[in-house]
């Protein structure tokens, strides 16, 4: 297996997150409610996207995109919230323009949905967009390979 | 540093015409990102062969770069940075990189291995520091820094005209001639970076031509590594120029004369001058930007030839393998190579900024307007991803039109973050594993094991798919969730109540436990039958309770 593969990026940062989630939160055989268990999945689900997109850096827009809103969910959120999406209309408006001289595709609808679902593509004109989704589904499908077995040996014990 | 330093350096892929906007932006990531490069860089140096060997496989591939076997590896996920980038320099770079990798090779067999690695990694670094603004298309614009051997430019002419060997046959008969065209060039190129640096008042890096010693080659090119990272935020030209600056410094280090070939030296300064593009060599003021046409094609096979260059650090054992992305990448260039290099200039009049990156000549009988070649460019790309999204996307291979693909890609990609979610729920439940073996992860025997069920079981019929394929211990639910009727949400139901209690074992909250899990399912089941309406037809048609792809 490649040392530094995308793979093993992620999987070494997203133990090292579970573990510290887990040492932060005793699991004990104490019954967890629902509340607790929500919170729980939020870390970890905060963990994984994390950790992809630390595994990426910052050479993918979508990565970009995602360490950015994670790390702008905190309360002083504001600020940096209104200063990337100004940021982003004005990249989403040339985008847009750009599109619209060049209207090959009539799909633009569904272009717009991809635009909301991968991270980051709001302000990227459909080439892009379509290379960052490709990479996306490849680290997404690299995410789940590696949440499916972690839970599979959980589940084992 | 840790590893996550070293993947700065890969490529982003980036629509020539998306410079005006893209420009500004990628500059404050990448000066940031190669600042910290630099400082990588040396410290990397023992472990830069991989990095090398990425960078490098990752270059060769352009046509590639869609190709399913470098995206879907996962040891080459490095190259997936590479790989997208290259559409437009494969598009333009002719086979110049087979010469690049050739010549590389023979090069570097004689270079020590220190060094070696450390300017592989240096190098490559810092290309891939630059190559991040780069994306942006003005990659070749900028290309200055390569020797201006018109027998060069033959030779790069006469290999994208042979291409459809095989690249690696090519290495031997070509090995020599280019090595030795390569150290002249390398000789002259130790001059013009003398001289940008000179005009930039950076003394330090003058002593690089002379110094034979080690350490003073190692230090200069630090500084000048870093002087060329602090100054050329816009200068992506400075990454041939390093690297040019590097790969120098090697072959001085080997004991090459300082200036083994003066004409060629003289053509080169020359040259380098005519070469210059405005936004090209930061600080080069002194060179004369005279871009003429004549010119600009010469500086393309150059830049592409440069291309090759700068990105072919690597070890030798990468030879077979970029000798077989070559050859599919110059197999796939070919029609807009030799569209290309037919020997005169090409560009239209209009719109130059445009034109400079990939010269595309108007096929017979259409239109030659400059919009409509670009137009055409970009929707050659626009084709090319799409087709390399249909092989990702399981159950995309009967769909024809950009509108359908589209609405797979949606629902694969909606599908997957739910996934994604609803595997993280379950994580959150179940108590973790304390030793967490990473081995155990890695293993690729699960992985076949799982990718199985999962692809084949396709993803049109999403409804069901994702959660059975998540439970391959219990090989009953697959039957039971694979009929894709409106009973997906019982069966779902059914299959996790099922495993919460195998799972639980009997626990009291099991009841607790489900409500989450409803309301996720809730979601996941309403979002796949709200997405799927489109796709329902396609549904209709494929065999679905055999789990078709």
């Amino acid at each position: 297996m490649n040392p530094s593969s995308l793979k093993s990026r992620f999987t070494t940062r997203f133990l090292r997150a579970l573990t510290k989630i887990n040492a932060h939160k005793p699991i004990s055989s104490s019954s967890p409610g629902p509340g607790e268990i929500f919170q729980r999945y939020r870390r970890i689900k905060v963990a994984a996207d994390k950790s992809m997109a630390y595994s990426v850096r910052s050479r993918r827009t979508w990565s970009r995109a995602t360490l950015w809103r994670l790390r702008t969910r905190s309360p002083r959120s504001r600020l940096a919230t209104h200063a990337r999406r100004s940021w982003v209309k004005t990249r989403s408006t040339r985008a847009a323009s750009h599109g619209k001289e060049k209207k090959e595709d009539g799909g633009t609808v569904e272009a717009e949905e991809l635009r909301e679902l991968v991270p980051g593509g709001e302000a990227m004109d459909l080439c892009n967009l379509l290379d960052e989704t490709a990479h996306y589904i490849k680290c997404l499908t690299t995410q789940l390979d590696i949440l499916d077995r972690q839970e599979c040996t959980s589940r084992e014990l | 540093m840790d590893k996550g330093e070293k993947d700065k350096y890969e490529l982003e892929n980036r629509n020539e015409n998306s410079i005006n906007y893209q420009a500004p932006v990628m500059s404050s990531d990448w000066q940031f990102g190669g600042a910290n490069l630099t400082s990588a860089g040396m410290s990397l140096v023992p472990s830069g062969n991989p990095l090398a060997l990425g960078s490098s496989c990752a270059s060769a591939s352009v046509a590639d770069s869609f190709g399913s076997n470098l995206w879907e590896h996962p040891s080459n996920s490095q190259n997936l940075g590479f790989c997208g980038i290259n559409v437009q320099n494969g598009a333009s770079s002719s086979n110049a990189m087979g010469i690049g990798k050739s010549t590389l090779t023979s090069l570097r067999s004689g270079v020590d291995r220190p060094f070696d690695m450390g300017w592989n990694a240096a190098s490559s670094m810092l290309k891939g520091g630059f190559f991040l603004p780069n994306t942006t298309g003005i990659l070749p614009q900028s290309l200055s820094q390569f020797p201006a051997d018109s027998s060069f430019i033959e030779r790069a002419a006469r290999f994208s005209s042979f291409n459809g060997g095989n690249f690696g046959d090519m290495v031997s008969p070509f090995g020599m001639p280019e090595s030795m065209g390569l150290y002249t060039g390398g000789m002259g190129l130790m001059r013009g970076p003398e001289d940008m640096f000179a005009a930039n008042g950076m003394k330090s890096v003058s002593g690089v031509e002379s110094q034979k010693s080690k350490l003073n080659v190692t230090e200069a090119t630090r500084d000048a590594c870093l002087q060329v990272e602090n100054r050329a935020k816009k200068s992506p030209g400075n990454d041939r120029r390093s690297g040019s600056l590097f790969r120098a410094n090697e072959e001085a280090k080997q004991g090459a004369g300082g200036s083994g070939n003066e004409s060629d030296e003289a053509e080169f300064s020359g040259h380098d001058g005519g070469q210059d593009e405005p936004p090209s060599l930061d600080g080069a003021g002194g060179e004369p930007s005279a871009k003429g046409l004549s010119s600009k094609k010469r500086k393309r096979s150059l830049q592409d030839a440069e291309i090759d260059q700068a990105k072919g650090g690597q070890p030798p054992t990468e030879a077979a393998k970029d000798g077989a992305e070559n050859q599919h990448k110059g197999e796939q260039k070919q029609t807009t190579s030799v569209n290309k290099t037919t020997g005169k200039q090409v560009s239209p009049a209009s719109h130059p900024p445009k034109e400079e990156y990939i010269h595309v000549r108007a096929r017979r009988g259409q239109a030659t307007n400059s919009h409509s070649l670009a137009e055409r460019v970009r929707r050659e790309k626009i084709s090319e991803r799409m087709k390399f999204l249909q092989d990702i996307v399981p159950g995309c291979s009967k769909v024809t039109g950009k509108a359908v693909m589209l609405d797979e890609i949606i629902n694969y990609v909606q599908s997957l973050q739910r996934q994604v979610e609803f595997l993280s729920m379950k994580l959150a439940t179940v108590n973790p594993r304390l030793d967490f073996n990473i081995e155990g992860l890695l293993a690729k025997d699960i992985i076949q094991s799982r990718a199985g069920p999962s692809s084949t079981l396709g993803f049109s019929p999403d409804l069901s798919v994702g959660y059975p394929a998540l439970h391959p211990s219990q090989p009953g639910l697959f039957q039971a969730a694979l009929p894709v009727t409106g009973s997906n949400t019982d069966v779902i139901r059914r299959s996790l109540s099922s495993q919460f209690t195998s799972m639980t074992g009997g626990l009291k909250e099991s009841n607790q436990l489900s409500n989450p899990w409803e309301d996720e399912l809730h979601n996941v089941v309403q979002m796949n039958y709200g997405t799927s309406a489109p796709s329902d037809d396609l549904n209709v048609n494929g065999p679905q309770p055999s789990g078709n792809t």
